[in-house]
């Protein structure tokens, strides 16, 4: 099947889900058309709770990167030869993926101190920086995966193949393996990304200042139901109009790089 | 899929804790005055649990309330700045512990439980017990009425104890106040329970929102004296806040300062200015 | 002979600068024995209205008709793009609020936290087995589906019996993946007071200070289980082969 039929066929399924969509949006925005009050309270809440979006998508991109470079190292660990290097990469990555990322957060939080001593100097650890490596530490075991699936994909043949035309073990990596180790790697890493995104609103529950902790402070000081139901949706909104983007280019790239 | 088995998940957990136990234990707290002084600053847990003792001001964005008064306050007697920390009720304890804050200014009374595993400032700078929010209609009278009924607190308040031990309720920790009030709207609990003043106040402010809501039991649930709460064995930095803190009754700081926030009955705090004002007695 | 194994337990843990003085507390321990027993059951629960939910989503999204099609596509999109923990909170404490006001009173709503929580879990995890099973069931070759069809067979005995199985087949990795992160979603209770084992184990870590013992033991705890869903999730897949079918 060619890739525009195929992507025909992806834009159609989601079709008459953007008018659905689109009238959610549409109620959510009427709502606070009608009510004035509502509205100016939202409004004057609003940069507050930017700036606790912001806390969530620093910390999700602090530990994507930090998952990711552990990863990779993890995931290439999975596939040595040696049993003791192989072993514990295995076991790391197990344990990890099973665990809860609230339990993860929760131990990251209340376990390491709130400070750490480098060479005589005391250099703070706050909590989101916590929340991060909380993340990260799952990340980790998923990119490892991922990374491991990769590198699996590629059938062996081409190795020896590339050697036969006279590359290094080198050069085979950098332009045979790699590039198709990435195209396999994007899509999954993309949506891993979206996930530990969603995942940073826990943090909430160990008192780091995101977006859903300003949400809490709103809905305390304003004492509202109405705001406080509205502030909920504000804060689903914001998540999605993230989140839902990045899945859409996920599916894109996956259809793209297809094997066909 | 799983490939490893359960025991090599253990070992790794065990490698984990042991990580953890490393640099966890490590962190040591000097002594806490010393530390205030040297860094000019004074770290304060505090709590928003919402007016009269902690929010947030939607166009300073800065924390306001009595909590956040008295803590400016005690940074001023000392001399050096004042760092605000909002903390939950699930984990000011840690937070103290750990030494991310100071003190704590956490709507927290004084229990025995608490003093086992804290130290507190001997003054106490109010006095403050649990009210039980629940519909007018739920016919609940009296705390012993909350048998086995669903009661909604915040996690880690001091009125888990009395509640599911004496009064053999149901109780169900939320992690913070107004949610505890939706959930209390919700139908989840026949009552919730938090520091009185908190639920005065609001059903003072928002009566066509809690109308058919009040403070269903006349008597305050363990009224107790709210006390600065310290890491244990901090006794000199208990004594420098304590004579803080007094001062701020004699002078009748302390008062002005809940009049302010507009704390709904503050009749302790009268008697502690008379008490604390007055010579001391012999 | 349990409370002296208990006892010599505590007392090792106690050498090795462990705390697990609280197990020696009936008080503690029985609500946090229930905790696991309520996260077991949470799980027993969510599992399958996921999977039933996942289904219906996923012929909802290919059966071809847009009225249906078009909403199930609308939720299958914000559910995977919002956090779970919000969703939770926005049913429990906004929609649980509404919905008791419009019955009439807090006495007339029967949802408990327990039943959020499943519900927000198991239906957030069925949007993701609705996508498994959707490139499932688009993958069966259409020549199949054509046959199925010249031979008389309806829209629904084509999916229940042609596309369906074989979409099962090649989903069950990614849907054995989702029960996984369902069981380890099951936590987010703690948040609306649901006793699963985290709450219960909040409780204690409030009062004394022992996380990192109590960290340990969840981390097995979850560890556990998830060995067990996915060796059955192995094993289901191992009786589904058909050879020749799938990868």
């Amino acid at each position: 099947m060619s890739t525009a039929a195929l992507s025909a066929r992806g834009r159609a399924a989601l079709g008459p889900a953007w008018a659905w969509l689109a009238l959610a949006a549409a109620g959510w925005l009427l709502w606070f058309m009608l009510d004035a009050r509502l509205a100016r309270d939202l409004l004057d809440w609003l940069p507050y709770l930017a700036s606790g979006f912001a806390m969530n998508i620093l910390i999700s991109v602090l530990a994507m990167s930090a998952g990711t470079l552990a990863g990779v190292t993890l995931g290439t660990m999975e596939l040595s030869t040696s049993r003791l290097v192989r072993g514990p990469a295995v076991a790391y990555v197990q344990v990890f993926r099973n665990a809860p990322h609230l339990v993860l957060i929760f131990a990251t939080t209340y376990i390491f101190p709130f400070e750490i001593v480098v060479a005589g100097n005391y250099l703070p650890f706050p909590d989101w920086l916590k929340a991060v490596l909380g993340l990260a530490i799952p990340a980790s075991a998923y990119v490892a995966e991922i990374v491991r699936g990769a590198i699996q994909s590629v059938p062996t043949t081409q190795w020896d193949a590339a050697k036969g035309v006279g590359m290094s073990r080198g050069q085979t990596l950098r332009w045979i393996i790699l590039p198709q180790c990435l195209r396999r790697a994007l899509p999954p890493w993309m949506n891993l990304y979206a996930s530990i995104t969603m995942s940073t609103a826990l943090a909430s529950l160990v008192g780091v200042h995101e977006l859903l902790h300003a949400a809490t402070d709103a809905s305390t000081a304003v004492r509202r139901d109405d705001f406080t139901i509205a502030i909920y949706l504000t804060v689903l909104a914001a998540f999605f109009l993230f989140c839902f983007p990045i899945s859409r280019l996920t599916r894109r790239l996956e259809r793209r790089f297809a094997p066909r | 899929m799983a490939r490893t088995s359960s025991f090599r998940s253990c070992l790794s957990v065990v490698a984990l804790a042991s990580l953890g136990l490393v640099t966890g234990r490590a962190a040591q707290a000097d002594a806490t005055l010393d530390r205030i002084k040297g860094r000019q600053k004074l770290t304060v847990g505090i709590i928003l649990s919402g007016a009269p003792f902690g929010y947030i001001d939607p166009q300073s964005r800065a924390e306001k309330g009595f909590n956040i008064d008295l803590a400016r306050a005690l940074a001023e007697k000392l001399g050096v700045k004042v760092e605000l920390v909002t903390v939950t009720p699930p984990n000011r304890v840690q937070f103290l512990q750990q030494g991310k804050v100071d003190i704590l200014i956490a709507n927290m009374q004084f229990t025995e439980d608490r003093a086992k595993i804290m130290d507190h400032v001997q003054t106490p700078y109010d006095r403050a017990g649990g009210a039980a929010l629940g519909r007018k209609d739920s016919g609940i009278k009296d705390w012993t009425d909350l048998k086995g009924k669903p009661v909604c607190i915040s996690q880690g308040s001091n009125y888990a104890q009395p509640l599911a031990d004496t009064y053999g309720a149901a109780v169900k920790g939320i992690p913070s106040q107004p949610e505890s009030m939706l959930a209390l709207q919700g139908g989840n609990c026949v009552v919730a329970v938090h520091v009185a003043p908190t639920i005065k106040l609001l059903l003072a402010d928002r009566p066509n929102d809690w109308k058919d809501y009040a403070i269903v039991i006349p008597t305050e649930l363990e009224p107790a004296d709210s006390v600065i709460w310290l890491r244990k064995g901090e006794r000199d930095t208990g004594a420098a806040f304590d004579t803080a803190v007094r001062e701020l009754h004699a002078s009748g700081a302390m008062l002005e300062m809940a009049k302010a926030n507009r704390l709904v009955d503050p009749t302790f705090l009268e008697e502690a200015r008379r008490t604390y004002a007055a010579p001391a007695k012999p | 002979m349990i409370d002296q194994a208990v006892r010599t337990f505590v007392a090792l843990a106690g050498e090795v600068g462990l705390h697990y003085d609280f197990l020696l507390s009936a008080s503690e321990v029985r609500p946090w024995i229930a905790g696991m027993g309520t996260t077991l059951l949470l799980v027993l629960l969510a599992i399958p209205l996921s999977l039933a939910a996942g289904v219906a989503f996923a012929a909802a999204l290919t059966s071809g008709r847009p009225w249906l099609a078009g909403p199930v596509r609308a939720y299958v999109e914000l559910t995977r793009n919002t956090p779970t923990l919000v969703q939770l909170m926005f049913a429990f404490f906004a929609l649980n609020m509404l919905l008791s006001k419009a019955l009439g009173g807090a006495a007339n709503n029967p949802f408990t936290p327990f039943f959020w929580v499943v519900a927000v879990t198991g239906l957030h995890i069925a949007a993701f087995h609705a996508e498994a099973l959707r490139g499932g069931i688009e993958a069966v070759p259409t020549a199949m589906v054509e046959t199925a069809h010249a031979i008389g067979f309806s829209a629904f005995e084509i999916l229940r019996y042609v596309t369906l199985p074989l979409a099962l087949r090649t989903a069950m990795p990614a849907i054995v993946n989702n029960l996984v992160n369902l069981v380890k979603l099951t936590t987010i209770g703690s948040a609306i007071a649901v006793g699963e084992v985290t709450y219960a184990s909040i409780m204690i870590w409030t009062q004394r200070d022992n996380v990192l013992e109590l960290m340990i033991v969840i981390l097995l705890f979850f560890g556990l289980i998830n060995t067990v869903l996915s060796q059955i999730g192995r094993y289901v897949e191992r009786r589904l082969a058909v050879p020749g079918y799938g990868v």
